[in-house]
């Protein structure tokens, strides 16, 4: 059941997608019926699929790489239609949902691990995952806010307007939406950080601070602080902010795809010593 | 129906011709209410701009209504067409529907996409239907043209990309800014395409205007007319950082904006952006600024490279147009050819059964002995065999309708079964 809402999931996800092309193509105002309809139907579904998969592990469905990808695809997706809803940036499906599109597939690919770990109940960590989840979500926005922009002020600093000047957004939307989702995402992303620190401090044995992922964190979440407080104290904006947003992205995806594959607490094949 | 065309427009007749041919607003009632009064024309419009003069009609089916639009004109102008005669073209039928379908999209115009043809149209209709010159096929036509104009600005981007200088200014301020709204313009050279570009950008909604000129009552003249604030030119450096959209034209030899004291104004404002606008030959803003991050610098160059950009985007766009057309005028022609056949049918019908009527009627008194059963009976067969030979005129006048030959099978029917008199 789980499995035939996901492929569901993934059939309107790309029907979604390709039915915004035209959308795009003919420079149409809004997204047609057919498309958010078919994104729609694809996002009940894989709400579905979620709410099976937790009801089958009594928890929030993160505690594998077949689950975390399904669950992250899912905010994504989620976001994209808040995003839609209030900037009807037609072009912003071509941006965002591609990945939700991989994500979702390599999910459904990667075969359910029998993995039970009663350490994904505690408390700290359920707050750790979501946090963790919302801030990446926000910050893929930033991410997506951030190439839009380069892609516009380069079409506006050539002065040669191609295909991209009338399809994207003003300059001013780019940085808008850029901003806020980095203002959204950085205190999920620390209360994320910290709370990870907190449980990891309590239940792991020896020297937690060196997990790979969690100095990768670090570096990451450094890298969000320097671009907030840098475009607070008036200083940055515009092409050199794009480049950070889009430096911190790559930095999330090696914390939260690369050290998850080498290997440690963040495996998602648990090395959990003794559990107290 | 029987709908005919005759006219010129810029790419058939140069602007001579045009002007002699044209017809003024004040005139346009007077002129409609002749056309229509000729023998045999039913419905009229005139069309005349600039750019275009265009005498349509729907007209009597047998009627000639070229030569009638022909005479109408001559008559109007007061000359003889002959001399003019190889600059008009004349349509009829699907291809009048088809021309004021483009017509009304823009599609037809010098300059793709234009606005202004939707209202002169409105006009010419307002006129024509003023002079009860709109009742029938012309004024459906006329109204599913504009209702399909509207579809094409609905759907397409035809008319959206800026075409002119000042105008591509404007488009590239909100590409920038967004919103105009709460943006300070600095006027710098008090020129007459600095007030136009100001002009556009006023009335999209920047709100705060300053004006600096080598001449400082020419600034405080322009400011005025803005409501504005003039600054005296050696104050110019003070004040503009406050400027978000700087529109430079001054006669300065040398550039007056250099990449330096563009640095200091970025760092005044907190690296929010500054669009320059410079149409000042030679230029006012050293282009080298045009490298600065959060610094846009257009000269007069570069707002027409823009221009001819979005003109082939606008020849893009009408490709999605001419389909959207071409959609229109098959579903207008089937809704115009059904309305053309269907009192043919019904006039088919009824004398069929009138003469079905009589011949029972006529018959009544040998019939009289039948039984109620065989009466039914003979009335059915009477009926049977009316429809039978119903069947082939009306399928063939159905499946003709919208084709010009269906005219003439339309007058032959007629002809054979007497119809219509």
């Amino acid at each position: 059941m789980h499995d035939a809402c996901v492929w569901t999931a993934l059939a309107f996800y790309a029907l979604g997608i390709s039915l915004i092309v035209p959308s795009v193509v003919r420079r149409r105002p809004s997204l047609s019926p057919a498309s958010l309809g078919a994104l729609g139907i694809g996002l009940a579904a894989h709400a579905a699929a979620l709410a099976i998969e937790a009801a089958r592990l009594h928890r929030l469905p993160v505690t594998d790489v077949r689950s975390a990808l399904s669950f992250y695809a899912f905010l994504v997706t989620l976001a994209f239609f808040f995003v839609y809803l209030r900037y009807r940036i037609v072009s912003l499906g071509l941006f965002m949902l591609p990945l939700v599109f991989l994500l979702t597939l390599i999910s459904a690919l990667h075969p359910a691990s029998s993995f039970d770990s009663s350490a994904f109940r505690g408390g700290w960590l359920l707050v750790h995952i979501s946090s963790i989840f919302l801030g990446y979500t926000a910050l893929f926005l930033t991410f997506v806010a951030a190439i839009m922009y380069l892609i516009q002020e380069r079409e506006l600093k050539s002065k040669q307007p191609r295909g991209f000047y009338y399809r994207l957004p003003s300059l001013k939307v780019c940085e808008e939406l850029y901003y806020r989702s980095l203002v959204l995402g950085l205190p999920f992303l620390s209360i994320g950080i910290l709370t990870g620190f907190i449980w990891a401090s309590r239940t792991w044995k020896g020297p937690w601070e060196l997990d790979p992922k969690i100095l990768a964190s670090m570096v990451t979440w450094l890298i969000y602080l320097v671009l907030f407080s840098t475009r607070v104290s008036g200083g940055w904006r515009g092409r050199r902010a794009a480049y950070i947003a889009i430096f911190g992205f790559a930095a999330i995806l090696v914390t939260f795809v690369g050290i998850s594959l080498l290997s440690g607490e963040h495996g998602y094949i648990p090395k959990l010593r003794e559990i107290p | 129906m029987n709908l005919t065309l005759l006219g010129i427009n810029h790419r058939t007749a140069p602007v001579e011709v045009r002007e002699r041919m044209n017809i003024p607003e004040a005139r346009l009632a007077e002129a409609v209410s002749d056309l229509v009064h000729r023998a045999g024309i039913r419905e009229g419009m005139i069309l005349s701009t600039c750019n275009r003069v265009e005498v349509t009609t729907s007209a009597e089916d047998e009627v000639d209504a070229e030569s009638i639009i022909h005479r109408f004109l001559a008559d109007h102008h007061h000359c003889d067409l002959g001399q003019f005669a190889h600059f008009f073209y004349r349509l009829r039928q699907q291809d009048v529907v088809k021309h004021l379908f483009r017509v009304a999209s823009s599609l037809d115009s010098m300059i793709l996409g234009e606005p202004q043809i939707l209202g002169q149209i409105k006009k010419a209709y307002a006129a024509s239907r003023a002079a009860g010159a709109m009742n029938g096929t012309l004024n459906d036509v006329v109204n599913q043209a504009l209702a399909v104009a509207k579809r094409v600005r609905r759907e397409t981007a035809l008319g959206s990309a800026a075409v002119s200088v000042s105008y591509a200014a404007v488009e590239l301020a909100k590409k920038i800014f967004g919103g105009l709204q709460g943006k300070t313009i600095f006027i710098v050279g008090a020129g007459k395409m600095s007030e136009l570009a100001a002009k556009h950008l006023l009335s999209s909604g920047a709100s705060n205007i300053l004006v600096s000129n080598r001449t400082y009552d020419r600034a405080v003249e322009l400011a005025a007319a803005f409501h504005g604030t003039a600054v005296p030119f050696e104050h110019l450096y003070k004040h503009l950082s406050q400027a978000d959209i700087v529109i430079s034209s001054t006669g300065s030899p040398q550039t007056i904006i250099n990449k330096n004291q563009v640095e200091k104004l970025l760092s005044a404002r907190k690296n929010r952006p500054i669009f320059f606008v410079d149409i000042a030959v030679p230029r006012d803003v050293d282009p080298t600024v045009n490298e600065l991050d959060n610094v846009f610098v257009y000269d007069i160059d570069d707002l027409g490279h823009v221009v001819e950009a979005n003109k082939k985007q606008r020849e893009r766009e009408a490709i999605w147009a001419e389909e959207i057309i071409q959609m229109e005028v098959q579903k207008t022609l089937r809704r115009l050819a059904s309305r053309d056949v269907v009192p043919t049918i019904v006039a088919l019908e009824d004398r069929l059964n009138h003469i079905r009527a009589a011949e029972m009627e006529r018959y009544q008194g040998r019939l009289g002995n039948l039984t109620a059963e065989q009466r039914q009976a003979v009335d059915a067969l009477t009926r049977g065999i009316m429809n039978k030979i119903l069947h082939g005129p009306i399928t063939e006048l159905k499946s003709g309708a919208g084709e010009p030959e269906n005219v003439a099978l339309v007058r032959l029917i007629h002809k054979i079964f007497g119809l219509g008199d």
